[in-house]
């Protein structure tokens, strides 16, 4: 298993996608989080100038990954399976020795490594842009505690790992990556929106939306720092309940990862390969 | 199911694929290929070629019937471990070099490193290894296929059509590459619809139309089937005694000549008939027709296959 893992990661990490993705997420990340808001107007951020310095980093960065760093997570989880189907690979994948749930679980192995850097990229790259803020308004840097941090950065992990294995469970739906990615930015962008805020006056919606992407990766987002308030005036992305408390949040995302993942397999499994 | 010395590394027991209620991709195939022999799989485009060798691989999943492959289900380790395949188009990672993408399938096989110097060695890409395979042509990915394949070092190879897109010589040095891997003692199970190909290459043929076999045996059993020719006199006379043999098929006169439909190991049988009821008979020969020609009356359409 651990050498088909590291084929995978082999596949990721010389393809340009995986290194674009990252790239423009680190920088549109920063931009989102930090620049822009304090470029407008820093005092009337949701959060106050304080939500630029280094002390509220897990938080300020957190919001962003439920809806925008989900949505690249998603893409990286598309391009993984989806363009296998483009390519003809999988059939050359699936007449080497391993089965084909072991083709999947080493594509979702490495996926979930590759995460990783995207998280502890944004972190890096917004300690740094909160530590220049910090200087600017010549407040006194104070980094939040490692224990926040690394409870942040599992959380964001955690909150993309979901997307991509959405993305993934896409892919092999669709058996490719252009329809994958439309349906998955119109259920970030429009049904989960939609359900949520019809939700209010259907009272049958309402469970639903507390099993929702959004909802639980904002959910864990504010328990770990965000600003609510931050989180309703995001945009596309904007969020404005209901919030679940962050163990439900957390046992819910990691359901979604492991629903995502049975279904890729079921349909992995039981589908011809063209 | 076993596979000993001796006997079939790929049985099939009616075998059948069928899409919906109207397509019949293969139909109660019958099949089985010898320990140690190139096995030429021959077909018109749309006959069932590529979707029997699917099943075999386990790439798709057969609606009924029997398959066994080197003794395994298609389609589990035990049995794709000791498989090499190529099927249609070889396809790879377009943004990783031919080596890596190598490296990449020998991971998932768990061969080392060093089996894929020598594929790409023996499939002659060593000089455009580094290169990303997006970059190769159609004959040098066909070439990178055969390099994937023979990655394992398997007992059992699957090649689809694998001079698909070559030029003469590359054709020529495939074929040359297949032999020499047949002479290895491997197993080869080779699709094509080139007969010059599979006359020269193959040990045994099976021969599919609309997802049946309908013939199977070597060149020489198949080329057998077209029959006799001979020159008589009188004709009508040496037609009529030819006719009323049990195991003749067909009878007929073509320019002064009849051609006799009928197994060429006849050939002493219906000379002495023809001489002792006082026929002159002044050439009689087995027909020696292409594989080509056999190919195109066992799959034309409706056509027999006898």
């Amino acid at each position: 298993m651990t050498r088909a893992v590291s084929a995978e990661l082999l596949v990721l990490r010389k393809r340009a996608a995986t290194w674009i993705l990252l790239g423009i997420w680190t920088l549109l990340g920063v931009f989102f989080a930090y620049v822009v808001p304090y470029a407008l107007d820093p005092e009337d951020a949701a959060g106050g100038v304080e939500q630029f310095f280094p002390e509220s980093l897990a938080g300020t960065l957190l919001a962003g990954f439920p809806f925008f760093g989900g949505v690249f997570a998603l893409m990286l989880g598309v391009f993984a399976l989806g363009s296998e189907y483009g390519w003809g690979t999988l059939k050359t994948l699936f007449t080497q020795r391993p089965g084909r749930l072991r083709v999947l679980a080493a594509k979702l192995a490495a996926l979930a490594i590759v995460l990783v850097p995207f998280v502890l990229a944004l972190f890096a790259a917004g300690a740094v842009a909160s530590g220049v803020i910090a200087q600017i308004e010549n407040a006194t840097i104070s980094w939040p505690s490692a224990w926040l941090l690394v409870r942040a950065i599992a959380a964001g992990w955690l909150i993309l790992a979901a997307w991509a294995a959405l993305g993934v469970l896409l892919g092999v739906l669709t058996r490719g990556t252009s329809l994958a990615i439309g349906i998955g930015i119109l259920y970030a962008l429009v049904i989960e929106g939609l359900l949520s805020a019809f939700a209010d006056s259907v009272g049958v919606l309402e469970p639903l939306t507390s099993v929702f992407l959004r909802a639980n990766g904002y959910s864990l987002a504010t328990a770990l720092g965000a600003s609510s308030q931050n989180i309703e005036s995001n945009g596309p992305g904007s969020f404005s309940g209901p919030f679940v408390d962050s163990p439900q949040a957390l046992a819910v995302l990691a359901a979604l990862i492991a629903t995502f993942a049975a279904l890729s397999a079921l349909l992995l499994r039981r589908r011809d390969i063209a | 199911m076993t596979d000993g010395p001796g006997d079939l590394v790929i049985e099939t027991g009616a075998l059948t694929k069928r899409y919906g209620d109207s397509i019949v991709a293969v139909d109660e195939l019958d099949l089985g290929v010898r320990r140690g022999e190139v096995y030429g799989f021959l077909g018109p485009n749309g006959a069932g070629k590529t979707t029997t060798l699917r099943m075999l691989l386990g790439l798709v999943r057969p609606t009924s019937g029997r398959v066994a492959v080197l003794g395994a289900r298609p389609g589990t380790p035990q049995g794709l471990g000791r498989i090499g395949a190529m099927v249609e188009v070889p396809a790879f990672y377009p943004y990783l070099s031919g080596r890596d993408n190598l490296l990449v399938l020998a991971r998932y096989a768990g061969v080392g490193g060093d089996r894929i110097e020598a594929v790409l060695d023996q499939v002659g890409l060593l000089d455009r290894a580094a290169d990303r395979s997006a970059t190769y042509s159609l004959g040098m990915k066909q070439r990178l296929g055969v390099a994937a394949a023979l990655l394992k070092d398997p007992e059992l190879l699957i090649l689809d059509e694998p001079t698909n897109g070559l030029d003469p010589a590359g054709m020529a040095e495939m074929r040359d590459l297949i032999r020499s891997i047949g002479n290895g003692g491997r197993t080869v199970m080779l699709s094509s619809h080139l007969m010059g190909e599979v006359e020269q290459v193959t040990d045994r043929v099976g021969v599919i139309r609309d997802g049946s076999l309908v013939a199977e045996g070597t060149v020489e059993e198949l080329r057998g089937r077209a029959g006799l020719t001979v020159r008589a006199e009188p004709l009508a006379e040496a037609a009529r005694l030819i006719r009323a043999l049990p195991d003749v098929d067909e009878v007929t006169s073509v320019d002064g000549v009849l051609d006799v439909t009928v197994d060429s190991s006849r050939a002493p049988v219906i000379n002495r008939l023809l001489v002792e009821a006082g026929i002159a008979v002044s050439e009689l020969y087995a027909q020696q027709a292409s594989l080509e020609h056999v190919f195109l009356e066992l799959t034309k359409s409706g056509g027999d296959p006898s």
